[in-house]
């Protein structure tokens, strides 16, 4: 399926490539085409495990976004085939990371063991995935603890419940979801502060304004001179203070490591 | 007293459970850490909230990488790493690290993180740091696990610590998975200019004219700096820049007048003395950096 049913294969490309090279708009784009799928993906985690729905939502999203980071659409891949994979995979780190301590104690490991065991002998018996309920019968576990010690340890699947209202997956990610919504909000502002790459940033002010204006880096492009004029300096001075950020992002980004036994 | 080590250790452990993996890397870390060695570990936030637990007090000397953040392209991987192994180096004089490799669901982008495996050998091969790579034997596929040993010198078994005997060097990866590149018929000419700053201004009016975000347009300008600078330096002057948009991206290639290089891990060393940076600070700002002979002469060809 896609999320962009209503846009050709090369719109969905190009709005990928777009929020992947930093474009607020088209992340937010594309995680509105994207919002009802990543939900339908939470509503498969079932309530008891102690992490909230909202907290599934927004690591859905960072999962797409992180996905648009680094999907190539060279490989033919359908992007929503690429992307949900991450999607469930940052949900259920999300899971794993908020209900992990239990999973380390000896008791945990154990209680795994058994889980594992049972899963086994009912996909012998009947060849499809156990639920969280028949693991618990099985096990003699509550069902809360089956569903943590699963999280835990990372077996996604059998965490992901199938049924109930959600059963019908090409239903459910189409239905708008306003826990959704806010997740949706509350991740972009977030990656707006922290994931937008801008180099200028490293710069002094004047450096960001000799060479934003040189370039036509987000304001009409102009000539040193001009440049020059505006700031009460010479021509050569601004091609200097341009010369000098660059100078100053090439060596930020050349750094090296120091050498052994220099520290 | 840290462990005498002067270059890199570059190790690989494929785990059977996350229990493994926890006990052995908390195993690798501390010998390292009460050696004096730094310690980073890059995981998954669930993996890191894992080792957190298992390390107890130790874990405050760790440096944490949230791989989520930093396993987005194989040349922007690099440089992640290397600023955060830079920064650890200040402070101590070799460290350890253990790292778990994020492949994706998608087999066509395997081999690019095979190629990444292959390639961290030689980027960081003169950074005193014992790296161990880790590998989830119970989900990653049978591809995966078997390039383990074609691009880790050594791999850590229940045994002990054992040489690969199928250890492929670098560039032969690099060639063996490498897919030819060709001139993008959708770019058009604007030529280099009188020099480099009319080089940029003609390349800065292209990616306003394609709608290039401006912090991206920087990023290019920089990159295409550095590279039109190794044509000028090595390449016998530019003899072409063509630019325009393609697949959705930003491109520009640069033709030279000189014979070309075959080097693979061109721009995929890590900034050290007596190399060239320009290349590695042209890979961590783009998408892409391919070198090929075109048509018109020898290319690069950059994608933002």
């Amino acid at each position: 399926m896609t999320g962009l049913a209503r846009l050709t294969a090369d719109q969905e490309r190009d709005l990928v490539v777009a929020a992947e090279s930093g474009d607020l708009d088209a992340c937010r784009r594309l995680v509105d085409a994207f919002i009802p799928s990543i939900a339908a993906l939470a509503r498969r985690f079932p309530d008891g495990i102690g992490v909230q729905r909202q907290e599934l939502l927004q690591e859905g999203v960072a999962g797409l976004l992180f996905a648009a980071r680094r999907y190539d659409p060279g490989l033919g891949t359908p992007f929503w085939a690429y992307a949900s994979y991450w999607v469930r995979k940052a949900m259920q780190d999300l899971v794993a990371e908020l209900t992990m301590p239990i999973a380390l104690s000896d008791r945990a490991v154990r209680g795994l063991s058994s889980i594992r065991a049972a899963r086994d002998d009912h996909l012998r018996r009947h060849g499809t995935e156990p639920t969280i309920d028949e693991l618990a019968r099985a096990t003699g576990l509550d069902r809360d603890q089956v569903a943590r010690l699963l999280a835990a340890a990372r077996a996604p699947r059998s965490v992901e419940e199938p049924g109930g209202e959600n059963r019908d997956g090409a239903i459910a990610e189409h239905v708008r979801d306003a826990h959704a919504e806010q997740a949706f909000e509350r991740v972009l502002d977030d990656i707006e502060v922290r994931e937008v790459r801008d180099l200028t940033e490293r710069l002094a002010e004047r450096e960001q304004a000799v060479l934003r204006a040189h370039y036509g880096l987000g304001t009409p492009a102009q000539t040193l001179q001009q440049i020059g004029e505006a700031l009460g300096l010479s021509a050569e001075r601004a091609r200097q203070i341009e010369s000098g950020a660059l100078g100053k992002l090439r060596s930020a980004l050349a750094r090296p490591a120091p050498r052994p036994g220099t520290t | 007293m840290s462990t005498d080590i002067t270059a890199l250790q570059h190790q690989a452990l494929v785990y059977d459970s996350l229990d493994e993996y926890v006990v052995r890397a908390a195993a690798f870390l501390r010998e390292g850490l009460e050696h004096g060695d730094g310690a980073v570990v890059a995981h998954t936030r669930a993996g890191i909230a894992v080792m957190r637990e298992a390390l107890g007090a130790d874990a405050d000397a760790v440096r944490f990488v949230d791989v989520g953040e930093a396993y987005t392209r194989p040349a922007h991987t690099l440089a992640a790493y290397h600023d955060v192994y830079a920064d650890q180096l200040h402070r101590t004089p070799s460290l350890r690290a253990v790292a778990d490799v994020q492949f994706g669901p998608d087999p066509g982008e395997w081999d690019l993180w095979t190629a990444y495996e292959a390639v961290f050998n030689e980027s960081f091969a003169h950074l005193p740091a014992r790296v161990l790579c880790t590998y989830d034997g119970s989900r990653l596929p049978e591809r995966i696990l078997d390039a383990v040993w074609r691009t880790h010198p050594t791999v850590l078994t229940e045994d002990g610590a054992r040489t690969s005997d199928c250890y492929e060097e670098p560039d032969q990866v690099l060639r063996r998975i490498a897919t030819p590149s060709a001139p993008l018929p959708q770019l058009r000419s604007i030529g280099f200019g009188r020099d480099a700053e009319e080089f940029r201004e003609r390349l800065a009016r292209e990616m306003n004219l394609a709608g290039t975000p401006a912090g991206r347009s920087l990023d290019m300008l920089l990159a295409a700096t550095e590279v039109a600078a190794n044509a000028v330096t090595h390449g016998g002057g530019i003899r072409d820049v063509r630019a325009g948009s393609a697949g959705g991206r930003f491109a520009c290639e640069i033709v030279d007048a000189g014979p070309g290089f075959d080097d693979p891990l061109a721009g995929y060393l890590a900034p050290r003395a007596g190399s060239g940076s320009g290349l590695w600070i042209a890979r961590q700002l783009t998408w892409s950096l391919e070198f090929f002979h075109g048509p018109r002469g020898f290319t690069a060809q950059i994608l933002l």
